[in-house]
């Protein structure tokens, strides 16, 4: 065999090989890993025990409401509202807490309470955006932005009841540690909650009656409906759902701050939204998965983080980020036409 | 006796944010004499017109079931070029100029979505960050402050009339030319009903949906422009979340977010009702922490009765198989 | 051609004007048209007849510029034509009217008529000349005999107005053929009356129409020249005087119908009512409809499109409420139904749109299969879904109904052809073991093998006990198939036939009963 030959057969090989990758669903895994490889020469730093520790503690809470996020997205909906539960959850949760007269102060149940203070807001709250969408049928768009700008003004006119200054703070030991305590030498406790949380919704999204049932309202709601599933029950549920693992994000940040702030989570919406979009999950419905949701969330850290490093200002943080959502968007596009081409 | 019943609940369905403008009106005249007086009128208009004018923007693009979620981020881009570049600039010249970049920024949100064909949603949040980003960057990240001659702009008044207010005016009533005169206009609306059948009846979907980024993009900028000449400076927070109060006014006055329906004057209306709420809670003294509250609450119940009118007129308009005698 | 000459009042009248030849076309590698050629002719009639799936809307949609042929050759006026699309095809002068009307509900009549070239106050300007447009509306409108202000929204337009204004706009573009695909379906007698009216004067004025149908009848009173489909293939083409309406079935069907319908063993057929259906009324839909269906027996459902069958459908499987009367499924009055009630007491339910209602089309086979049995094969806390049980047993019903796709984990519906589409329906619904099975239009849109695959299966299940009500809109099939058959019209019950009685002229004058004019008197 010469060696034009041997061109001649590769190239269609490699082309394939290319095809696959980029229909591929660790596509963006790949793109992390081969992003975080170039970085590694411009910044070093990226590759220390202490950096990536960093980058494993910085997803954490976001990668709750990803997933959150995840199950409202899959229905066709979306929820707007998650920062909202963050902060609202945080002021009254800490309110519970606080050992500034927080309302279980000194009961010895102080944690208890105020952990199910922290979901009983975020259950409180999907389950007024899930009603609302499911029984009034409204857009769940302007459904979760009421409650977005309702709860987000709420969580600053709860804290000016409770205290006169900008957050909640003297919270108790024990609940700090769930947010920043760590276990096995080094990993962060909020890893633990995380592989709970994850590990619970994927069994839900790829082994349970439900899980079957969320895609198939997200692909075609009026097939499901005449194919008995009650379609109305299973978007409900997913706004519910979104509203607690927000509110168990909001437990992760509060300990971490080890205050109750009004403003927290403010500025993640989009990165949310973002980075579930990135690991392939759509907005049309009915595409998604709780390791995609991973990967994207996993892919925005380590820009975030790199970016970072390098010392760049935030306005150069804002741009590239943008860039790379655009960018990640515009190759599913394309990616969605080499499919639909076959 | 029935269809009496239904028909008064469908007439207040269908006037349900006029009723709520009209009692809102009325229980803050009784709370403060200072409310219903004529200056107090033009402040409000003055202090809703930016809003007003991105708002009439974003009604386009509602219209065609999309959606533009940068349009905070490209008033701040705006204001931030006009308070660093076009210092010594002539208005005249200054002003142009600044609208052709809010429609160079909304030609590229059409270009991606109508070339690209990525998500609408998608394509603007992502120049939300992107646009964010390059102001901060030509800001450095500071306070920006205006020139001269944008302050005086903002506080000059013609024939006794804030000249926000006229140029709230003239965007309006190009806009209203433009969607009942034109038939690009009346496309818009074929467009948001069916886009589907609107290719087949012949009209270029594609174009009418870049256009319409445009002129959300100009409507930004323009907006941009009058915010900024009333608050002389733009901090790094300048046009932050508009995006919400936007979309709400426009939501507020009838439009839907599924395409098809609405129109300026109803958005217009909106922006006006959510600015009286503002001034209204201000003249009566109510706790500032509690105004985000009131405003979500008064957008909820307007979208919700305008999901039940929806939910009513589909009963109605169910296909008829026989003719029943009244 | 003597007909032609009789025309004289149109100049071009009789000349050919669109000439086909040699079409060809395949989607997904399945060829529905093969070499077809036909002459249209300005100032005459073209009837274009055949059963579902013979071709008809495809032959149109590839004139009409929604599709590309593969192949042929298509001569418009002496010249080349091949549109790049709908819009290329209606600016050379070729009007689409689709059955599903292509308005905006949401625009006046004058807007609709001009939605791509109103008249301009100012040449040059973009602004519309509103009185311009209204007069010129008001002109077009007149030409169809239809009297209503052109300011009026096509919301509140009845569906013949609604295609009168449709054949307004055709007008209007300055169409030189105007197609009509099905127009007649959901029209009133005389609506019909009024609409062949003016096609009367269409042709006077020397545009040439294609008109399809399945109404025989109103092929043979309006056309001039015939031409029948099947499969995919020219398989008739004449002058109306050389047709009758025997020959057309007969070329349309072209087989056998024992061999097409597989026989039966209907001595089964006797046993207790597993469905009594007891005055289901609903304002605007249905009256009055009683009938009951027994364990091995096929009832067939007949009508003309929008007598209420599909409505009547969903009124028995939960999906729409009714106002007044009685469903026992069983034995059991459901009180209250939704399509849970009715799956849990046995029923099952085929819609006629699959696309719509039947399928997820980006889901795999085997996710379709199993959805709406999930809870059978679940249990625990967390309903987890035992997944080698549920695998074999969609394999199993995969390979009962004959799927042809091997991967049936990994090849997503929409890659399927439409009758192994159907069959994915029909085998999510068999999973359940229905007793009761509900079916409206289960051969819409797929080929004749596939077709006699979906008949199989109806026997089967019937052989098995089921109860199963089919709603077609092709008489052969219910004659072939059912041992009863209702004829619907106006949302009423207007006749039953008992198999031996089937005569298909009774069938067909039962179904064209007016009831708004009967009642009206």
């Amino acid at each position: 065999m010469t060696s034009t030959d041997v061109t001649a057969v590769s190239k269609p090989r490699a082309q394939a090989g290319w095809k696959r990758l980029l229909l591929s669903e660790y596509l963006v895994l790949v793109l992390t890993v081969f992003y975080f490889a170039v970085m590694w020469t411009i910044v070093p730093e990226i590759a220390t025990a202490d950096t990536l520790l960093d980058i494993l503690r910085a997803m954490m809470p976001l990668l709750v409401v990803a997933i959150g996020q995840t199950f409202v997205l899959i229905v066709a909906g979306i929820d707007l509202s998650a920062p909202s539960i963050i902060a609202m959850a945080s002021v009254v949760g800490a309110s519970v807490l606080t050992g500034d007269g927080g309302y279980a102060n000194g009961t010895g149940f102080e944690i208890i309470a105020g952990i199910l203070a922290f979901i009983a807001v975020g259950a409180v709250i999907g389950t007024f955006n899930g009603l609302c969408t499911t029984r009034f049928n409204m857009p769940s768009f302007i459904v979760t932005l009421t409650t977005m700008m309702f709860f987000s003004g709420a969580a600053i006119w709860y804290t000016t009841v409770h205290t006169d200054a900008s957050s909640i703070g003297n919270l108790p030991r024990g609940f700090i540690g769930i947010g920043q305590g760590t276990f096995f030498g080094g990993l962060p406790f909020s890893l633990f909650v995380v592989l709970v949380v994850g590990g619970a919704a994927h069994f839900i999204l790829s082994r349970t009656v439900y899980g079957r049932w969320l895609y198939a309202v997200g692909l075609n709601p009026r097939a499901a409906a005449v194919s008995g599933v009650p379609v109305r029950r299973v978007i409900f549920w997913a706004f519910v759902i979104s509203g607690v693992c927000a509110a168990i994000a909001s437990i992760l940040y509060t300990g971490r701050l080890e205050t109750g702030t009004p403003v927290l989570g403010q500025r993640i919406l989009l990165d949310v939204i973002g980075a579930a979009v990135i690991g392939g999950v759509s907005l049309f419905g009915g595409k998604g998965k709780i390791l995609w949701t991973i990967f994207g969330v996993l892919f925005l850290t380590v820009i975030d983080k790199s970016l970072q490093l390098m010392g760049l200002p935030i306005a150069s943080v804002f741009a590239i980020k943008g860039s790379i959502i655009l960018a990640a968007a515009v190759i599913d596009a394309v990616r969605h036409r080499v499919l639909v081409r076959g | 006796m029935n269809g009496y019943r239904n028909r008064f609940a469908m007439l207040a369905l269908q006037n349900a944010p006029l009723l709520l403008f009209a009692v809102l009106v009325i229980v803050f005249g009784l709370m403060s004499d200072r409310f219903l007086t004529p200056v107090n009128f033009l402040n409000i208009i003055n202090q809703s017109s930016h809003i007003a004018i991105i708002a009439i923007g974003m009604t386009f693009v509602l219209l065609i079931a999309g959606i533009d979620l940068s349009v905070g981020a490209n008033m701040y881009l705006s204001a931030a070029i006009l308070g660093v570049f076009f210092v010594g600039m002539p208005p005249l010249v200054a002003f142009p100029l600044v609208a052709v970049l809010g429609l160079a920024f909304g030609a590229f949100n059409g270009f991606m979505i109508t070339q690209l064909r990525v998500a609408a949603f998608i394509t603007t949040l992502s120049t939300l960050f992107i646009g964010r980003g390059i102001a901060l960057y030509f800001s450095g990240n500071k306070m920006v402050p205006f020139s001269k001659d944008v302050l005086t702009f903002g506080r000059t008044a013609y024939l006794g009339i804030p000249s926000a207010i006229w140029v709230f005016a003239l965007v309006l009533i190009i806009a209203l030319i433009v969607l009942k005169m034109t038939t690009f206009g009346r496309q818009v609306y074929a467009v948001g009903a069916d886009p589907d059948a609107a290719a087949k009846a012949g009209i270029n979907v594609r174009r009418v949906t870049f256009a319409v980024y445009c002129i959300c993009g100009v409507c930004a900028a323009v907006g941009g422009l009058v915010s900024g000449s009333q608050v002389a400076v733009a901090s790094s927070t300048f046009g932050f979340q508009k995006e919400f109060p936007v979309i709400a006014a426009a939501v507020l006055g009838g439009t839907s977010l599924f395409g098809g329906r609405g129109g300026v004057l109803g958005t217009v209306f909106g922006a006006v009702l959510i600015q009286t709420v503002e001034n209204g809670l201000v003249m009566t003294n109510a706790n500032p922490y509690i105004y985000p509250l009131v405003i979500s609450v008064i957008i909820f119940i307007a979208v919700f009765t305008d999901s039940s009118r929806t939910t009513v007129l589909e009963r109605l308009e169910r296909r008829k198989i026989r003719v029943e005698p009244d | 051609m003597s007909a032609a000459a009789s025309v004289s009042a149109a100049p071009a009248a009789g000349a050919p004007l669109l000439e086909i030849e040699g079409l060809c076309k395949s989607f997904f590698g399945v060829e529905v048209l093969h070499k077809v050629g036909f002459t249209v002719h300005a100032g005459r009639v073209l009837g274009l007849v055949g059963e579902n799936g013979s071709g008809k809307s495809t032959t149109m949609n590839i004139i009409g510029g929604v599709h590309q042929m593969d192949s042929g050759r298509i001569m418009f006026g002496g010249a080349d034509y091949r549109p790049k699309g709908p819009r290329d095809a209606s600016k050379q002068g070729i009007a689409f009217i689709h059955q599903e009307l292509n308005l905006f509900r949401n625009l006046s009549i004058a807007e609709n008529l001009f939605i791509t070239e109103f008249p301009k106050l100012v040449p040059g300007l973009p602004f519309i000349d509103r009185g311009a447009a209204r007069k010129r509306a008001s002109e077009l409108l007149a030409a169809v005999d239809l009297d209503i202000p052109p300011t009026t929204l096509v919301n509140r337009l009845s569906q013949g107005e609604r295609q009168l204004v449709e054949i307004a706009k055709a007008l209007g573009a300055k169409a030189k053929i105007i197609i009509f695909d099905e127009p007649t379906t959901s029209l009133t007698t005389r609506e019909t009356d009024r609409l062949f009216d003016i096609i009367n004067k269409l042709r006077q004025q020397g545009i040439a129409i294609i008109y399809i149908s399945h109404i025989l009848d109103d092929i043979m009173r309006l056309c001039d020249d015939i031409v029948v489909l099947r499969d995919g293939n020219l398989v008739g083409k004449a002058l109306k005087a050389d047709m009758t309406i025997e020959r057309m079935i007969s070329l349309m069907v072209g087989r056998n119908i024992d061999q097409l319908f597989p026989p039966r063993d209907s001595a089964i057929a006797a046993g207790p009512p597993v469905l009594e259906v007891r005055n289901i009324t609903q304002r605007g839909t249905v009256k009055d409809i009683s009938f009951s269906l027994r364990a091995g027996e096929v009832l067939g459902v007949s009508g003309l499109m929008g007598a209420g069958r599909s409505e009547l459908a969903r009124i028995l499987f939960g999906i729409d409420d009714f106002g007044s009367g009685e469903i026992i499924v069983n034995g059991k009055a459901l009180t209250k139904p939704t399509p849970t009630v009715c799956m849990d007491n046995g029923m099952a339910f085929l819609t006629e749109d699959r696309r719509a209602e039947g399928l997820m089309m980006e889901a795999p086979i085997d996710h379709n299969i199993a959805l709406s049995s999930l809870q059978a094969y679940a249990g625990g806390f967390a309903h987890k879904i035992d997944s080698t049980r549920l695998n074999a047993d969609v394999s199993k019903m995969s390979a009962s109904v004959q799927i042809g796709a091997r991967d049936i984990a990994n090849t997503l519906v929409k890659n399927l052809s439409g009758g192994n589409q159907q069959k994915v329906v029909i085998g999510k619904w068999l999973l359940r073991e229905p007793t009761v099975f509900i079916l409206d239009e289960p051969t819409r849109g797929i080929d004749v093998g596939a077709k006699n695959e979906v008949y199989k299966i109806i026997n089967r299940l019937a052989a098995g006990g089921a109860g199963i009500l089919m709603i077609s809109s092709e008489i052969e099939e219910l004659v072939g198939m059912s041992d009863r058959i209702m004829v619907m019209a106006h949302g009423e019950i207007r006749a039953t036939f008992e198999r031996g009685a089937f005569d298909r002229e009774e069938l067909l004058r039962a179904a064209m009963w007016d009831g708004i004019r009967s009642n009206a008197k």
